[in-house]
């Protein structure tokens, strides 16, 4: 591992009409790792993408990619880059092994190299018997393959992967998630984005929590929780409330932040010892009842709460 | 670059997984071209003559008479139409209404006037204006003269040494010495044929009508697989690549140009061995006209593919200049059917040009020259379509 960045980003802003998706973003994403960018939907991750592929133009501020300009080199970046989009890719009336052969020569391998190299990635994710399928025909968990697929085969230096797991079953997801290490493994920098932060606990050497367009966190996991102190996360569900129990909770000494999403209510605690029978108490008030609470160890979740209030779920 | 061909192959491949590709390149103009040109002609008939039907009458009984009824026999433009019953008025109304192209006379005492060197004149009813019978009176001009020629060579020859060369003999001699005339009739035979309605003439309208015809709606799938590109993010995927968007306009516009001159190819191959549509009298000149028609066809579906945002645009976007084009260029009811205004009209049409470029060759029998403008006028548009497409291109693209 080299002490050179791979991608330094500097200072970007975007913005589609009124609509500012990217506010000043700057990272740096060291050689031969995984970097996380963690952001509900929205957040502007795909933009930072498109921009660091070139295929947008920011309003302002630059990135390097392995030392080429986005702005002024961009044939430079893409010849160094493999992305994987968000959205799945491919020609649906073309078999993978053809979309695969296709997609290598747009990268620039030829003849041997890339029949070798078409095998090769075929066997690594897992397609090599069902090769000679339309990909229209496929399950979203095999096109989400192949989509992938189609960014190794040239060996990038550095890849993106745009919420590669998003829709499809967790055998193909954990599968997903284990090449996404292979490659770090194998040397490759890796920028990736998703908006569950178990996968950015488990992948990611370093993370940046994105919002609104603003990067608002950015560090190791365990320097990320730290940023909540000794906080605990408290998960609750509740019965026949009428709103008033969680504006009590609020007012509860000892509790920092609370945010009700999908009937769980999320309550960010300095300790929950003394604060958990309050919230019993408060509650009884109200006539509501509590019907589960859960205790969690602190997490990027409870990060995500304390930096911005509300619960990081989609 | 070689980008530009990989990403042409990807769409044939693509192409060739559709059947509505075959479909409408190939299927339909074949069957569409025996449709409307059946409606136009007809199959029946003496399908392999294509002469024109001119009346015959003989009032004179000689044998230059003969020789000259011989040598319009052997017309390549004239197929003679004899009937002894008819009388000169009968040839007056078949004339007239159009069942003969021309009638001719024999007045009686021809052949003495032309033995003895004297005025002598065939009679020919005819309607003058027309193209046939421009053809008809050049191929008659010739014969006539033929026959004079040759009597006035043979009675050279008698007089100069009549023991060895008796007249007849001298006169066979230098009328076969004429077999081979230097005037040249048979390029203005077509024509001819258009007047004369037979078969062939409705397959020499049909068969390219139709093969511009569908070239354009075998537009709508290669506008869709650039759609479809555009839709399923393929095309900002190949944008991540180091694949610019010239390659990939490049790449598409080369794709449905190797289409479109395929369907070219194989329709005038079929046109000219199953139809008998002479395609190949010039084979430069239908060359040229099918390389440049394809090229306008090619640029015209890039455009399509680029301005359309859903497949079903596409189909639409396709089949309405379909429409329009080939009713307005003439592909339907030819443009020598209506009247002046609408050939000018007709002519905005990209399918006027490449009918006027086709007909000139498989119809009017004219030469290589004769489509040099028809070819100019494709290119054009050629040229238009793609920097409308380039425009479009750019107009769309986010920034
Ligand atoms: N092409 C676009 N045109 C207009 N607005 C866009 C476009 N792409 C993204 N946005 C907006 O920018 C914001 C950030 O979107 P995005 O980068 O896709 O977020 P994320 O990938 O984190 O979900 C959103 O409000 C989205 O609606
Ligand atoms: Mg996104």
């Amino acid at each position: 591992m080299s002490n050179m960045a791979a991608i330094e980003v500097l200072n970007l802003y975007k913005s589609f009409g009124e609509n500012q998706a990217v506010q000043g973003v700057s990272f740096d994403v060291s050689q031969g790792e995984i970097f996380s960018l963690l952001g509900p939907n929205g957040a502007g991750k795909t933009t930072t993408i498109s921009m660091l592929s070139c295929l947008l133009r920011p309003n302002e501020g630059d990135a390097r990619v392995m030392g080429h300009s986005i702005r002024t080199d961009a044939m430079g970046v893409k010849s160094v880059l493999g992305v994987v989009p968000q959205e799945i890719a491919l020609y649906e009336d073309l078999t993978a092994r053809e979309n695969l052969s296709f997609w290598g020569k747009m990268y620039g391998l030829r003849g041997l190299e890339l029949k070798k190299r078409v095998g090769e990635v075929l066997e690594v994710i897992g397609l090599l018997d069902r090769a000679n399928e339309r990909v229209g025909k496929y399950s979203g968990g095999m096109k989400r393959r192949v989509n992938i697929g189609v960014s190794l085969l040239h060996k990038p230096k550095v890849i993106y992967m745009d919420e590669p797991t998003v829709g499809i079953d967790p055998q193909s997801r954990r599968s997903i998630l284990d090449s996404v290490v292979a490659l770090k493994d194998q040397g490759m920098t890796v920028l990736y984005t998703t908006h569950y932060m178990e996968e950015a606990q488990e992948l990611s050497n370093h993370i940046a929590i994105m919002d609104h367009g603003k990067m608002i966190a950015c560090g190791t996991h365990d320097e990320l929780v730290k940023l909540v102190g000794g906080q605990t996360r408290i998960d609750l569900t509740l019965h026949m409330d009428d709103g008033k129990t969680i504006d009590a909770w609020r007012d509860i000494e000892g509790v920092t932040h609370v945010a009700a999403e999908n009937g769980t209510i999320a309550v960010l605690v300095n300790d929950s010892n003394i604060v958990l029978p309050k919230l019993f108490e408060a509650a009884t008030n109200h006539s509501a009842r509590i019907t589960s609470v859960a205790i969690r160890e602190p997490n990027l979740e409870a990060v995500f709460l304390h930096l911005t209030g509300r619960a990081l779920r989609d | 670059m070689i980008r530009v061909l990989d990403i042409a192959l990807k769409d044939l491949l693509q192409l060739s997984r559709d059947f509505k590709t075959f479909m409408f390149l190939l299927i339909m103009p074949i069957l569409f071209t025996f449709l409307f040109g059946y409606a136009f002609g007809g199959f029946g008939g003496n399908e392999s003559d294509s002469r024109l039907p001119v009346g015959y009458l003989s009032q004179d009984d000689n044998w230059v008479t003969d020789s000259l009824h011989e040598l319009l026999t052997k017309s390549e433009v004239i197929r003679l139409d004899e009937n002894e019953f008819r009388s000169t008025a009968d040839l007056e109304r078949l004339v007239a209404e159009g069942e003969l192209a021309a009638a001719i006379i024999v007045p009686d005492g021809y052949g003495r006037a032309v033995l003895k060197d004297k005025t002598a004149r065939l009679t020919v009813i005819a309607d003058t204006g027309t193209q046939a019978w421009i053809t008809i009176e050049a191929d008659l001009l010739t014969i006539a003269g033929r026959l004079h020629d040759a009597i006035r060579t043979a009675s050279i020859i008698e007089s100069v040494d009549a023991e060895r060369m008796p007249f007849k003999y001298a006169f066979e001699q230098s009328l076969s010495a004429w077999d081979e005339p230097p005037i040249a009739i048979k390029e203005t035979k077509s024509a001819a044929i258009e007047k004369a309605g037979s078969n062939s003439s409705a397959m020499a309208h049909t068969a390219p009508a139709m093969m511009l015809q569908f070239a354009i709606a075998g537009l709508l799938t290669a506008a869709q697989v650039i759609v479809t590109e555009r839709k399923s993010r393929t095309l900002q995927r190949l944008l991540t690549t180091a694949t610019s968007r010239i390659h990939i306009v490049f790449g598409h516009f080369l794709a449905i140009f190797f289409l479109i001159f395929t369907q070219f190819t194989i329709l005038i191959a079929f046109g000219q061995f199953a139809l008998k549509v002479d395609y190949l009298r010039v084979p430069a000149a239908t060359l040229l006209v099918a390389f440049t028609a394809a090229l306008c066809i090619s640029a015209l579906g890039l455009f399509i593919g680029i301005v359309a945002k859903t497949e079903e645009q596409a189909i639409a976007f396709s089949l309405i200049p379909m429409f329009v084009f080939s009713g307005l260029g003439g592909a339907w009811v030819p443009l020598e059917f209506t009247g002046e205004t609408f050939q000018a009209i007709g002519h905005i049409s990209p399918v006027a040009w490449g009918m006027d470029g086709f007909e000139n060759i498989v119809a009017r029998g004219l030469g290589f020259e004769s489509v040099l403008l028809s070819s100019m006028a494709l290119t054009g548009y050629a040229i238009f379509f793609f920097l409308l497409a380039v425009w479009r291109l750019n107009v769309t693209e986010e920034k």
